[in-house]
Order: C-alpha cells, then sequence, then structure tokens
C-alpha cells in the first residue's frame, strides 16, 4: 500500500522524523475521552473479551503522543513521523483513509518549531504534486486574547472560547448581546447567597434520593445558578461589536497584522504576547523561505477541541476546494489531557490526507 | 404471481395486543399459521400478504434493510435503528397507540439546568472539574448522538443502558438519561426532570413502509388497500 509514497518517506525521515508505528487499536475511551461524543460517531467500535470498549485509531496523533508518554519522560524532545492507515466511519468508501504526518514534541522554541513544521508540510504537498496549495493560518491564543481583554462577565467569556472555532455557533452567541432574561425557574431562591442556595440543593438531593458521589457536586450547582443571572445579561453590545469585527479579519498575514493593530487601538485591546508571537512566527515563516502571500489568516479559524492551543492550518489543493488535504497545527495541552503525569508537553504536527491528494491528481 | 407483501407486526407485549386489536377492528384478521408460537402468519381475506412477526426493534430494522417490505413500529425505533431513515422508510400512518416522547432528563437538584444550552454549559465544565466527561444513559444512542450534536453539545459520553435507565443517575452509572416517557411519574419517582426544550421526539406506533427494496404492483395495491381499512377503523374511533 505504501510503497508509492517511498519519496514521502524520505523526505520526512532526511527532515529528522524517526518513523514509528503505533498499535491500530487502542481502548475507545483514549479517544472518546478526549474528543468527546462526536468523535466516538465516527470510531470502529468493537468489544474485548473482558467486555472493555476498543477502537481502530481514528487518527494518528493521539496514538504517537500514548506511545512517546509510554517510552520516557513526557518532556524530552522527539520528532516522529507516520504513514499507514487510519479508520473512521464515513470516510472514503470503506472508512480507512492512509495519512502521513509528523508530530515535534518537546520543542520549546514554539515559533521555530511552527515554522518547521509548515515549511515541512509545504515540502511534503509538492512532492505529492500540490505545488500551489491554498493555506489557511489561525491562532487560537490571539481570539483568547480578546476575550480576557474584553468587558465579558466569567460564564460568557467560557461560553465564546469554546464555541471559537465553530463560526455559527459563536455569531449566534454573539447575536444575543443584551441577552433577553430568561424567566427564572426558582424564584424562591432569586438573589440567594451561595450558602442559602447550597443548602436548598442539598434539601433536593435528600429529598429525591440521589447522591452526589463522583457527580456534580451542590456547591457547582450552586455557583453556577448564581452565574446564571450574569447568562442572561448576554454580551455587551460595543463588546459584540468588537468580536464581530475581529471574527471577521482575513487576509494576508501583514494586512492581518495591519487590520488586529488597528482594532487594538480602536478598542484599546492590548493583544500582548500573542501578536507578538503572530508577528514573530510570521517573520520566521519568511525567513524560512515560506511565501507569505500564499498564507490567508482567517481569525475565526480554529479547531474546536480544547487541546489545540495556537497555531493552526489547512492546506487546500485550491482556494474553493472542499476537503482539506493537509491539517496541522500545535496542540500544547494534549499530553496533559491523556497522560498520567498530567504534564503538558509543546506539540505541534500535521497529518496529510493521502487519499485526497492522490483522488485528485 | 408476484412475491407476497411481507408485513412484519410485534411479536409481543402491548404493541401487539394493540397492534392485533386494531387490525380486528379493520376487519384484518391476523392468524398465526401453526398456533400461537409460529413466527409466520396472513391476514384474513389478503390473498397475497404474509405477516412475520418480530420485535419492535427488529421490525424496524428490517424495514431499514428492506428485507420486509412494510411493518408496524414505533417511530422512536425506526429514527433510532435504521441509519438514513428519512430515505429508507416512510411513516404511512400514525396509529395512535403506543405513545411516548423520548426526553432528555437530569436531577431535578440540578436547579440551575433548564434547558439544553445549560446543559452545554455543564457538560463543558465538567471534565475540567471532575476529571471525566459527563455522562448521559441511554439505550437511544443515535437519537441522542443527533439531538446533543443539534445543539452544539460534544462534551459527553453515552453510557449504553439496556433497561432500567431512569435508575442510572441515581446509582452512579450516569449523569443523566435519555428515555422514554409517558406520564413524567417514573422519571419523579426517580428524583429526574425533563428539560425544557429536551423533548427529543414524540413517538407513537405508526405503519410503516420500506423505500430499501422495489414494489411490485400487486405489493402496492395490497400495501394500499391494508392502509386504507387501517385509516378507516382509525376515523370510527
Amino acid at each position: 500500500m505504501t510503497e508509492q509514497y517511498a519519496p514521502l518517506r524520505t523526505l520526512l525521515s532526511e527532515a529528522g522524523y524517526a518513523f514509528v508505528e503505533p498499535p491500530v487499536v487502542h481502548p475507545a475511551s483514549v479517544f472518546v475521552e478526549l474528543a468527546g461524543e462526536d468523535l466516538r460517531r465516527q470510531l470502529f467500535l468493537t468489544t474485548a473479551a473482558d467486555g472493555s470498549e476498543l477502537a481502530l485509531r481514528p487518527d494518528y496523533t493521539i496514538p504517537v503522543c500514548l506511545q512517546h508518554l509510554a517510552a520516557g519522560p513526557a518532556k524530552r524532545r522527539a520528532s516522529y513521523a507516520y504513514l499507514g492507515p487510519v479508520f473512521r466511519l464515513g470516510i472514503g468508501d470503506s472508512g480507512e483513509a492512509v495519512q502521513a504526518g509528523v508530530e515535534s514534541l518537546g520543542r520549546t522554541d514554539r515559533v521555530a518549531a511552527d515554522a518547521d513544521v509548515l515549511k515541512l508540510a509545504f515540502a511534503a504537498a509538492a512532492l505529492l504534486g500540490v505545488k500551489r496549495p491554498s493555506v489557511t493560518v489561525g491562532d487560537s491564543s490571539l481570539f483568547a486574547t480578546l476575550l480576557d481583554e474584553l468587558d465579558l462577565n466569567a460564564p460568557w467569556q467560557r461560553r465564546l472560547e469554546r464555541a471559537f472555532g465553530d463560526t455559527a455557533k459563536l455569531k449566534a452567541f454573539i447575536a444575543r448581546s443584551n441577552g433577553k432574561a430568561k424567566p427564572a425557574h426558582h424564584s424562591d431562591l432569586e438573589g440567594a447567597t451561595a450558602t442559602l442556595v447550597k443548602a436548598a440543593v442539598e434539601e433536593r438531593f435528600a429529598a429525591t434520593g440521589l447522591g452526589q458521589a463522583g457527580g456534580r457536586t451542590s456547591s457547582e450547582i450552586a455557583e453556577r445558578f448564581i452565574e446564571k443571572a450574569a447568562i442572561a445579561e448576554g454580551v455587551k453590545p460595543r463588546v459584540a461589536a468588537a468580536l464581530t469585527s475581529f471574527l471577521a479579519i482575513r487576509g494576508t498575514p501583514a494586512d492581518a497584522l495591519a487590520e488586529l493593530r488597528a482594532l487594538a487601538k480602536r478598542e484599546k485591546i492590548d493583544f500582548g504576547k500573542a501578536l507578538d508571537r503572530f508577528e514573530k512566527r510570521n517573520d520566521a515563516f519568511a525567513a524560512h523561505g515560506i511565501d507569505l502571500d500564499r498564507l490567508t489568516f482567517a481569525a475565526d479559524f480554529g479547531r474546536r477541541l480544547d487541546y489545540y492551543t495556537g497555531f493552526v492550518f489547512e492546506f487546500r489543493r485550491t482556494k474553493t476546494a472542499k476537503e482539506a488535504i493537509v491539517g496541522g497545527g500545535r496542540y500544547d495541552k494534549m499530553t496533559a489531557h491523556i497522560g498520567a503525569g498530567k504534564e503538558a508537553v509543546p506539540a505541534v504536527g500535521f497529518a496529510i490526507w493521502l487519499d485526497r491528494i492522490g483522488a485528485a491528481s | 404471481m408476484s412475491a407476497p407483501l411481507v408485513i412484519a407486526v410485534p411479536s409481543k407485549g402491548r404493541l401487539q395486543a394493540d397492534a392485533q386489536a386494531l387490525f380486528a377492528r379493520a376487519g384484518l384478521e391476523i392468524e398465526s399459521a401453526n398456533g400461537s408460537r409460529s413466527y409466520r402468519g396472513r391476514v384474513s381475506n389478503l390473498a397475497n400478504v404474509e405477516v412475520a412477526f418480530l420485535s419492535a426493534p427488529e421490525i424496524a430494522r428490517e424495514i431499514g434493510m428492506g428485507t420486509v417490505y412494510a411493518g408496524i413500529t414505533g417511530r422512536d425505533q425506526v429514527e433510532e435503528t435504521v441509519p438514513d431513515f428519512a430515505a429508507r422508510t416512510e411513516l404511512t400512518l400514525p396509529l395512535g397507540f403506543g405513545r411516548c416522547d423520548v426526553v432528555v432528563a437530569v436531577p431535578e437538584p440540578w436547579i440551575d439546568v433548564d434547558t439544553m444550552e445549560d446543559l452545554d454549559d455543564v457538560a463543558a465544565d465538567f471534565r475540567p472539574r471532575h476529571g471525566r466527561r459527563l455522562t448521559v444513559a441511554t439505550k437511544y444512542i443515535s437519537i441522542t448522538r443527533r439531538f446533543f450534536a443539534g445543539h452544539g453539545i460534544a462534551d459527553y459520553r453515552i453510557v449504553e443502558s439496556l433497561g432500567a435507565t431512569e435508575g442510572a443517575p441515581a446509582t452512579g452509572a450516569a449523569d443523566l438519561i435519555v428515555d422514554i416517557t409517558t406520564t413524567g411519574a417514573t422519571l419523579r419517582a426517580n428524583g429526574l426532570k425533563v428539560l425544557a426544550d429536551g423533548v427529543i421526539l414524540s413517538s407513537e406506533a405508526h405503519l410503516v413502509a420500506s423505500r430499501a427494496l422495489a414494489w411490485d404492483t400487486a405489493q402496492k395495491a395490497a400495501y394500499a388497500a391494508i392502509t386504507a381499512k387501517l385509516k378507516a377503523a382509525l376515523a370510527r374511533r
């Protein structure tokens, strides 16, 4: 299956990435806990003899990271490459697709690592015949910083942060500026103190005979009950306007930088380190010989999964092509989610959908 | 002569009794081939119709796969069991029995959770707090996934339940449930409440046709005759 990709193997090896072949079958919980029930829909599941649920790997990133964590100290530097089948219900004819890619772990010089990985993705695409891809880049840390800077209450900040990457949902949230307060269902507790609400919740737990062990606690419920007043307030119109202008920013990195600076000045937002990093990363791209005019920065582009922490990119054959042929980015929080030690390790990588490239060429 | 129209009817429980009674009122006696233990039967007065006795989930599956032409089963079973049910099945006629709602129900003490949007907040917040995902016990796995995805909720996992789903929050098997209810009494007795926008679908038994196989003229005519008689019986009530 993979002989035809020998030149690609050589390219990735010579760039310093060691080929690994992690197991195909994993406990399903590894993937479901990390990516949620939405991913499980796509998993090929089977049952082990002891009744536990197993899944065929839907990608390489999680298995490669698990292997890395099992083999030594989490924070050591390592560069992995892979080439082989991944399995998802609904992809291709059979639910099986061939992916190649790299994962660079443990590099603390993040900007340089981002540039190295993007440059390698360009080289790999070119080798596979896509010489002039349309590349979208994004950076969720800019959005996260914007949310910190704007006058938002805590529950709305969390809602907006986690909706990033789902622009329709984000816009629907923003459109509810000056949110219409919903009628309270427990008016007797309106305006009550946390202690009082907590006591009321505990009473209800006792009355219904439901336990709290392992589930939501009465203090957690009381905390959010009080927060609901803030949720009903919604997003202030001025904040909504700033969010809307930010999300609309789209263009070459240079144009985007100018627009971000203008927005920062107009709305008195300090993008701080996130903007510095954005600028330095663009400089590093140029220094690596990447043509910046090939990149389109989209302020609203990101992946919903919460282990992606900043820079993300996607290659398409043309601007209007539906499917991405390469997807990549930085996922510094993943090892903390899947590892026993909960250690966050800097990580960046990409995956190429080889069938999509092959099918179209 | 063409192949018989095979129509699947429930083989046990309340659905069987209600289906038999409705057919009888419509002048269609369902006769087992060799007494009550048989899995095959006929409809009196209708040549070229064969009856298959199956469980309600099996009926939905067989209609979806096109191994029977039609059957009597709940809409909940069709939407749960048949992938791409809108293209593969046709709900020909609601039959007025087997009514139930498929609902999202959470512990009543969750006084901060009234809507699916509240549940979205809780689900997103749950793993950072508890180190695991929020769990939903249900036997309606496909229906739950579609409904939660429609509300943009991804931060949860399903625990498959094979019975007594309403007890899952009390035993700690799951945090909330998706299940059927008719009056809500069982849910209340188990300390659960239905979310304001948590009614996923209102189900009842239907006469359902398969679009997954080719019908010939004789089969279409037999099905139209059965449909007309059932419709008339329902109208007489």
